[in-house]
């Protein structure tokens, strides 16, 4: 502060001493009384640039250096005329009066960019909670207080200053509170303060309905959602209602010529396809439970054929393509028994969805240090690399498409990794899909 | 028409084999096939008389079958679609399907809509085409109900024409609307409906609950023979 008043001291000093300068020069040719005009090529700089205080300083300065070089008697700061008092004085109202108009004009430029400044932030699409502290900040010398804060919504802010609301079509979306406002300062505030609060009351309200809009979007979205998984789970529900249909009203026709071995089979399907269903029931309730973590295992010591074994029971007649290759000795896994049969079911039932029927589905086991690897082997198209991974979320099927929920390999990876297992895909072309499962094995 | 060569296309292997065993039993030859690609080889290599089809395939869509189907063929197709489907059960039937029955279906409603497929036949040169006590004549271009002459305008006997030259089958909108009132016709729904309704008030012995022309929400209209069914 001290180092810019020096400077503006300076810079007052130079600018009276120019203009001394400039009236020397030309004395010889013009009355030297009419000169004094010059002054205000002083005063009127230092009005614009430091306001009204420095401004009337110059006019005295220009005054007295008047005086003292050019009214007789030169060089004293005493006058033989007395009718010279009367020019210095009218000299100093005129430039006092220049000076407070210069000054008011530059105060009512600065409050223009001030607004436009801030029409033009406000107007930029963005988070509006930063810039109202910064344009607190700004707006705080230019409506003279000591400190300037902006709250949004319709409360009354609880503040010892004084507050004016910010309105919108009537109504309040914010406040803006000034604390301590400096003395005479009333005037600059009734100039600013309506467009400043209507400013804010706009952007505010903007960025209301701008946030409604996302809201309304989000809710779209999710919505769109919805309906996808609701197509995906009513096709898997209604797959299997469709060959029981089929097959109960074909047994109920008493006009079809159906054998013994067709009505066994008829049965057979409305059977597999009623345990169908119940799975794909049971996986819709795991999924839930495990998207709300409330899927917490009970682990215990098991070996593993056992639980392949209750896996095979579970998938029923299906069940009877896959092939199990049991080593030699047990293997024991410490997990929970349930959700790790679910895992292999779903993985089961994958591999043999997308097998074709003459081929077997084989289950390898295999224990390495601390793991027991599961190996389904199918002979179907396999997964390619980029599916590898995304199979495994919940509602995708590999080369996308409409068919159905695909909840299985959600469901295998959700439970394999609360009993701190993994599952993942390994895959050749043209050669089917290997899912392994890696258990944490357990001492005997 | 029993005996009659079916092909069953469908990617659910369950259902395809009740599916099977159902119409072998009700006298059909049954061929299956679950993806598209199978579905187009099977038929090229022994066309069926009718085709019963699911609309979502593996390896495309039911649409697409018909569409190439139909480049050679005019088997009647039979579409197994599935509530969300409504667009693309519409587009397969304008793409030349017959029918559609909604999964899940029982085999009494399948068996009924195949064999109402295969009793249409192609429409005959015969200029007076009777349905119940509906009569209409070609060349005269004149309707009798139940005996009486009943006055149609032009649109109203075209519509007609259309629906009774195709008795049975399911005609989509934009099928009728560009038989009826042209190729650059398909969208204008609502024309449609208004010219359906004043149709039923000359041709239905109650308006209100139609027996011939009957609606199929969402996708088109058919005629039917009241006591055929």
């Amino acid at each position: 502060m001290s180092s810019s008043r020096t400077a503006g001291v300076l810079a007052g000093a130079a600018l009276v001493a120019a203009v001394t300068g400039l009236i020397f020069l030309l004395r010889d040719h013009v009355p030297v009384l009419g000169l004094s005009v010059l002054y205000l090529l002083a005063v009127l700089p230092a009005a614009v640039l430091w306001g009204l205080a420095d401004a009337v300083l110059v006019s005295v300065a220009s005054m007295l250096t008047f005086n003292f070089f050019f009214l007789p008697p030169v060089h004293t700061l005493s006058l033989e005329d007395s009718s010279n008092w009367l020019a210095l004085g009218v000299f100093l109202v005129t430039s006092i009066v220049v000076s407070e108009l210069a000054a008011r004009s530059r105060r009512r430029a600065n409050e223009s960019t001030l607004l436009a400044e801030i029409a033009a932030s406000l107007l930029e699409q963005r988070d509006l909670s930063g810039d109202l502290d910064r344009i607190a900040a700004e707006a705080a010398p230019a409506l003279q207080v000591e400190r300037v804060s902006i709250v949004v919504g319709d409360d009354l802010p609880r503040s010892a200053g004084e507050r004016h609301p910010l309105l919108t079509g009537g109504r309040r979306v914010g406040t803006i509170v000034l604390e301590q406002p400096r003395r005479g300062s009333a005037a600059a505030r009734r100039r600013l303060l309506p467009a400043l609060a209507s400013l804010l009351g706009v952007a505010i309200d903007r960025e209301r309905l701008a946030r409604e809009a996302l809201d309304a979007e989000t809710l779209r979205r999710s919505d769109a959602a919805k309906t996808a998984i609701l197509r995906a789970v009513s096709h898997d529900l209604r797959s299997p209602l469709m060959a029981i249909l089929t097959s109960a009203s074909a047994l109920a026709r008493t006009d079809l010529a159906l054998d013994q071995d067709d009505q066994r089979e008829l049965v057979a399907t409305i059977r597999g396809e009623a345990e169908r269903l119940d799975r794909v029931i049971g996986n819709l309730l795991d999924l839930s439970r495990l998207q709300a973590g409330a899927a917490q295992p009970e682990p215990e010591v098991w070996p593993v054929d056992e639980l392949v074994t209750q896996a095979l029971g579970r998938l029923g007649q299906p069940g009877g393509r896959v092939k199990v290759e049991l080593p030699d000795e047990a293997l024991a896994v410490r997990v929970d028994a349930q959700q790790i049969e679910s895992v292999l079911v779903n993985l089961l039932e994958n591999a043999l969805k997308y097998s074709p029927e003459a081929e077997p589905v084989r289950v390898q086991l295999a224990l390495t240090p601390d793991r027991v690897l599961v190996r389904i082997v199918d002979h179907g198209p396999g997964v390619a690399s980029q599916d590898r991974e995304r199979i495994f979320e919940p509602f995708q099927r590999a080369g996308g498409g409409a068919r159905g929920a695909g909840l299985g390999l959600a469901i295998a990876r959700g439970f394999a990794e609360a009993n701190d297992a993994t599952v993942w895909a390994e895959s050749r072309p043209g050669q089917g899909a290997t899912f392994v499962l890696a258990l944490p094995a357990a001492r005997v | 028409m029993s005996g009659a060569r079916i092909l069953v296309v469908d990617d659910e292997r369950q259902i395809l084999r009740a599916l099977q065993t159902s119409l072998r039993g009700a006298g059909y030859e049954v061929e299956t096939a679950e993806t598209a690609e199978t579905a187009l080889a099977a038929a090229a290599m022994r066309p069926p008389e009718a085709v019963i089809l699911d609309l979502v395939l593996p390896d495309g869509t039911g649409t697409e079958v018909v569409r190439e189907l139909r480049t050679w063929s005019s088997a009647p197709v039979i579409v197994l679609s599935a509530v969300g489907d409504e667009h693309e059960k519409v587009a397969a039937l304008d793409a030349g399907a017959d029918d559609y029955v909604t999964k899940p279906v029982g085999i009494d409603e399948l068996i009924a809509r195949l064999r109402a497929a295969l009793r249409r036949v192609t429409p005959s040169g015969e200029p007076v085409l009777t349905i119940g006590e509906l009569e209409l004549d070609l060349e005269k271009r004149e309707l009798r109900v139940d005996g009486k002459p009943v006055h149609l305008t032009p649109h109203q006997f075209d519509l007609l024409r259309v629906l009774a030259r195709n008795e049975g089958k399911l005609l989509t909108h934009r099928t009728i609307l560009q038989e009826v009132w042209g190729p650059g016709y398909g969208s204008e729904s609502n024309l449609l409906h208004v010219h359906v309704s004043q149709l039923r008030r000359k041709i239905e012995p109650d308006p209100t609950r139609p027996r011939y022309l009957l609606t199929e929400p969402g996708a088109g209209y058919r005629l039917v023979d009241p006591a055929g069914r």
